[in-house]
């Protein structure tokens, strides 16, 4: 007996069983059969929070993105995998765009600009358009007055977007969202609801005119610039555009931002899904090639 | 003597630590942990580096091992050529979508000099002339080809004199002479035209980033013009004005399908109001030729669903 306490083999199964008990039984979900599953859950958790804080510090020390957009695909195609209803994937989506500010604020990226909502989005079901409504109006009261991020990190809520395509109730959401915020000085999150690139350009076009109209910018100093200034979203063109899913289009956000020199990844993964790793391998992937986009801008 | 030099030794520590400033020791082992901390990173980006190169060898391998497209369309007409790009022709016509209008990011000449994807092109004209061929083949009513630095426009005769006499082009229209359209943003060429079709068979658009931005700032200059004499109101400058005035004057769809060819996944200021429903696909230098990136792409854009927000 005291040959097999004294072999190191035999603590390094002890080692491997224990650590793959500890993983088992802490990814379960809340109910399980198997002992120990909540202190295990706990564990996990724990050593999961460790792991980003070192991966987030060993970021840091390179180059960090200023604006980062994604486009959350995925939502409903999740709730299906799930077995679940659409409305069900959209809030799963909502919990995993928390966590996504989470890693952006810790990471100092100061701009992050998530397409919650498109124009042609209308088209979809009354159903799962109300549903959608309803919980933007919700969420959007919980992020500007119960939300940690907001609280404990300050960041500005900004709603971009159509607001005269939405209701009442809904647009009086965004206001108080973006008012209780407006002060705040951390992180800017731009959410793009209903929004369409090209709806955002004709806005702008027509917010010269009337500039123009007015006496405020000449006819002839109209150039790039003064369109881009009167974009909807006012944060620097993005670094890093991120669609989830798997689709690889743009589906009509953020063109006139993104189409210059916007690092783009499409993951194959969906939205609810998106993971710190993934988050790692993209901002090291654009930390590779930031030396090769700066002397393409030049 | 080692006494003394030793004593020397920590006597100069002591000054440097002294005239530096006192540490902590807190800070002097944050300190430790960001350098620990970026070495780490400089080798996770050479482990990326290393991952993507590979990705590329083993891409080129596995396309050396394929079917060489380039050669069906350069090689003589043997027999077995001829079979073999008539059987190219039915797959690309039994795809289950095709893209109407196709556009290709080709990089610009600083980028093609100095950077790998550089490898797996020829000169602009060669290129031109490559992706003319292929829309022929693969039945692309309409071809738009951008260069940032818009160079091709600056080589347009040489591009419209190789494609009148270009075999491949022929080979790839059945063994026939194409009606082409080429255009480029001040010069209309129709080439090789027949008196009996006033259609094109293709119509080649050679963009640069003037198509884009500049054009949208413009016609805010012209809107803005128009709503200063009182001919037109703001409120009329909704998305649909917007829409019809940059239309292009041929009435031609924004492109379905956008083949990015370029190691770096930028869009290198393409056009931003065409890219509305257009699907993606980057091609990197990983690929042998030009012709093997055109085809992957229509094989891949076949594959894609399109849902326009439902």
């Amino acid at each position: 007996m005291s040959v097999y306490v004294h072999s190191w083999y035999t603590w390094a199964a002890l080692f491997v069983t224990l650590t793959a008990y500890i993983v088992v039984a802490g990814l379960l979900k809340p109910i399980s059969f198997l002992p120990f599953h909540t202190p295990c859950n706990k564990v996990l958790a724990n050593v999961s929070q460790t792991t980003r804080l070192v991966l987030v510090r060993i970021l840091r020390q390179g180059h960090i993105p200023a604006h980062i957009s994604f486009i959350m695909d995925g939502n409903r195609r999740y709730a299906r995998t799930q077995h679940l209803k659409a409305t069900s994937g959209h809030i799963s989506g909502f919990h995993n765009l928390t966590r996504v500010l989470d890693w952006c604020n810790a990471l100092g990226i100061t701009h992050v600009s998530v397409f919650a909502f498109a124009i042609n989005n209308f088209t979809r079901s009354a159903d799962e358009v109300e549903a959608l409504m309803d919980l933007a109006t919700n969420k959007l009261r919980e992020l500007a007055t119960k939300s940690e991020l907001v609280k404990k990190h300050n960041v500005r809520i900004c709603v971009v977007g159509n607001r005269s395509m939405l209701s009442e109730e809904v647009q009086r959401a965004a206001e108080f969202a973006e008012e209780e915020t407006k002060n705040n000085t951390g992180l800017r999150l731009n959410i793009c609801f209903p929004y369409s690139a090209t709806d955002e350009i004709s806005f702008a076009v027509q917010k010269v005119a009337e500039d123009v109209a007015s006496g405020e910018v000449r006819v002839e100093d109209v150039d790039e610039r003064v369109v881009a200034d009167r974009l909807r979203i006012k944060s620097p063109d993005p670094d890093i555009l991120v669609r989830t899913s798997g689709q690889v289009r743009f589906s009509n956000y953020m063109l006139w931002q993104s189409a210059k020199h916007t690092h783009i990844q499409f993951i194959d993964v969906f939205w609810p899904n998106f993971s710190f790793f993934h988050m790692f391998c993209i901002l090291v992937s654009w930390q590779l090639a930031r030396s090769q986009i700066s002397y393409r801008k030049a | 003597m080692t006494a003394v030099v030793w004593f020397i030794l920590l006597a100069l520590v002591v000054v440097l630590v002294r005239v530096s400033g006192y540490q902590s020791k807190w800070k002097v082992r944050q300190q430790l942990l960001d350098g620990a901390c970026a070495v780490v990173l400089r080798s996770v980006q050479l482990a990326f580096a290393v991952h993507h190169s590979f990705q590329a060898w083993v891409q080129n391998s596995l396309t050396q091992a394929g079917l060489d497209m380039q050669e069906l369309l350069q090689g003589d007409d043997t027999e077995a050529v001829l079979a073999k790009r008539q059987q190219l022709s039915d797959l690309l016509a039994s795809l289950p979508q095709r893209p109407e209008h196709l556009a290709v990011i080709l990089p610009e000449v600083k980028v093609r000099e100095n950077e790998a994807i550089g490898n797996m092109l020829a000169g602009e004209v060669d290129d031109v002339e490559v992706l003319c061929a292929w829309g022929l083949l693969a039945k692309i009513s309409h071809m738009s080809i951008y260069t940032r630095d818009d160079s091709l426009s600056r080589s347009f005769d040489s591009i419209a004199g190789r494609l009148r006499n270009s075999k491949m082009v022929a080979r790839a229209f059945d063994g026939r002479t194409p009606n082409i359209c080429l255009e480029a943003k001040a010069q209309v060429e129709h080439i090789c035209a027949h008196s009996d079709s006033s259609q094109p068979d293709i119509h080649i658009c050679l963009w640069s980033r003037d198509h884009g931005y500049p054009s949208i700032a413009k016609l805010a200059q012209e809107l803005a013009r128009e709503v200063q004499s009182g001919a037109l109101s703001p409120t009329a400058i909704t998305e649909a004005c917007v829409a019809n005035r940059l239309q292009d004057l041929r009435g031609c769809k924004h492109p379905e399908l956008v083949l990015l060819l370029d190691d770096l996944p930028c869009m290198s200021e393409f056009p931003p109001w065409q890219l509305q429903n257009s699907e993606l696909v980057q091609i990197g230098s990983g690929e042998r030729s030009l012709g093997d990136a055109v085809f992957r792409a229509l094989v891949r854009f076949a594959k894609i669903e399109m849902r326009w927000g439902k």
